[in-house]
């Protein structure tokens, strides 16, 4: 007998629009992101940003160069699962990093505020390397 | 199923296994208890000192203490609820663009000129301090990592301290020893802070050393920010009066993480890069005639470039090493900033920084 879970979380489909996910400074960044499977008055809002953090030793940190927040409100008819479609120029630092006590790495996150106070974050790593003169 | 509540939390690092939500419900309710309670007894306090029946006097030490210390209650209390409230309801990005958007905000509309690289290539920190000083033989003097002069006047005030402290609990040892009734606890306490005291003035004595016998050194160099695969002129200048076992230079790179460790706040840090530029062996120094040198050191193609974060950084510095005869070794350090490749300088623009956004 199967016993089919009922689906408790929604779903965050996100997708970068470069297969191999290197990207040099100053490019351009381009990513679709689709929540479903949850109804469209459970949603409060979407976040979605373009950020790096680092990893290792240290405590993390965290620099957010692209962020839009899009409630329920920005929408025509109040249904934040549509496609969304993000664009930004990425800086020229910090580059993608792999050190012994500090890594650097880069991602798009998008975050999903539903139910009550319930959150939700998907995200998709790429890597900022320097241009090969 | 996610527990609401559990008697015991596991908090690793940051992270909790508790329930956020009770979490911050608990916070909100102790900011607010902290708070009302404050409120409270300072209206009464205050009351009870102005509505008095008895014969007025006038308030004491202890009033103004009560004052005070209810008074921080209202502002801990106060600020913890807004504190927390403001976490629970923007995530770690919203918090993050927010605090971003704060930053570049300038009352003049305008960038500062000596922010302005950093506006270019954020986190990398800014070069206004390394490139203000001309330099005699290239474009810049370097500024020494940290002056030796603040080493050995920190040690030799808490050299000072210490042995005067050191000094009197001696002196009463001693007293107690002579009048036939010895303080061994005393005396046993004596015996590591004395040893204390002989390591201090050893190093204070090595540190005075150092700083008198053997001169100044100086790092000039021709460009400034370092840029990846570039070649830079280097000039050292060490001045003394010494035999020169070695004295070396050398180009390295640091990584720095900073991290929590229960109440303690530590750093380490890790050489991953050290790339000897020049060495020399068994020379004299005469004094007014310090020995000079000029080189090349080219950065690596593949150098990581400076980097500060609030708990991580990645340092670049040149380093000079030295070893002369009858004095301790030495090491100066000299930082420098590694910009990443770039020849264009436009920052980007980001598509999306409007206040509706955030």
């Amino acid at each position: 007998m199967t016993v089919t879970k009922p689906l408790a979380e929604p779903l965050i489909a996100l997708r970068i629009c470069n297969p191999t996910g290197l990207f040099h400074p100053g490019e351009v960044l381009r990513c679709e992101y689709q929540v479903d499977a949850v109804p469209p008055n459970e949603i409060q809002a979407v976040e979605a940003a373009v950020l790096w953090y680092t990893e290792g030793k240290g405590d993390e940190d965290l620099g957010v160069h692209f962020f839009e927040r899009t409630t329920p409100s920005d929408a025509i008819d109040g249904d934040l699962r549509q496609l969304h479609r993000l664009e930004t120029q990425l800086p020229l630092s910090p580059l993608t990093y792999n050190g012994f006590l500090v890594k650097i790495r880069w991602c798009v996150r998008v975050r999903l505020f539903w139910g009550h106070g319930k959150q939700l974050h998907v995200d998709r790593v790429f890597q900022l390397l320097p241009e090969r003169s | 199923m996610s527990r609401v509540f559990r008697v015991w939390g596991k908090k690793r690092g940051n992270r909790r296994t508790g329930s956020r939500l009770m979490g911050t419900v608990g916070e909100v309710l102790f900011s607010s208890a902290l708070f009302v309670l404050g409120i409270v007894s300072l209206t009464a306090l205050i009351l009870s000192q102005t509505l008095s029946t008895s014969p007025p006097f006038p308030p004491g030490f202890g009033f103004w203490v009560l004052v005070l210390v209810l008074s921080s209650f209202v502002l801990l209390g106060g600020g913890g609820v807004v504190w927390t409230i403001l976490h629970a309801s923007a995530s770690r990005e919203r918090r993050s663009a927010l605090a971003r958007r704060a930053a570049n905000l300038d009352l003049r509309g305008s960038v500062e000129e000596a922010d302005a690289p950093r506006a270019v290539f954020p986190n990398v920190p800014s070069d206004a301090n390394l490139t203000n000083s001309p330099g005699v033989k290239l474009s810049y003097r370097l500024p020494v990592v940290q002056s030796p002069a603040w080493r050995l006047i920190f040690a030799s005030v808490f050299g000072l301290i210490w042995n005067i402290s050191g000094a009197i609990l001696v002196f009463f040892a001693v007293k107690s020893i002579v009048s036939g009734r010895p303080e061994w606890f005393l005396v046993l306490f004596i015996i590591p802070f004395v040893a204390v005291g002989a390591w201090v003035v050893r190093d204070f004595v090595r540190q005075m050393l150092i700083h008198t016998g053997i001169g100044p050194t100086q790092i000039e160099i021709s460009d400034h920010p370092l840029r990846r695969s570039a070649s830079y002129e280097v000039y050292l200048s060490q001045g003394g009066r010494l035999w020169m076992r070695s004295l070396a230079l050398s180009l390295v790179c640091e990584e720095a993480a900073t991290y929590q460790q229960g109440t303690d706040l530590r750093t380490e840090t890790k050489r991953v890069f050290d790339r000897q530029i020049f060495r020399k062996t068994d020379f004299h120094i005469a004094p007014g005639l310090p020995f000079e040198h000029q080189c090349a050191v080219e950065i690596p193609a593949d150098a990581a470039h400076s980097f500060q974060s609030e708990h991580n950084a990645i340092n670049w510095k040149l380093v000079v090493r030295g070893e002369a005869d009858a004095w301790p070794p030495f090491e100066r350090a000299f930082p420098v900033i590694v910009h990443p490749a770039h020849d264009r300088h436009e920052a980007p623009g980001r598509t999306s920084d409007r206040p509706a956004d955030l």
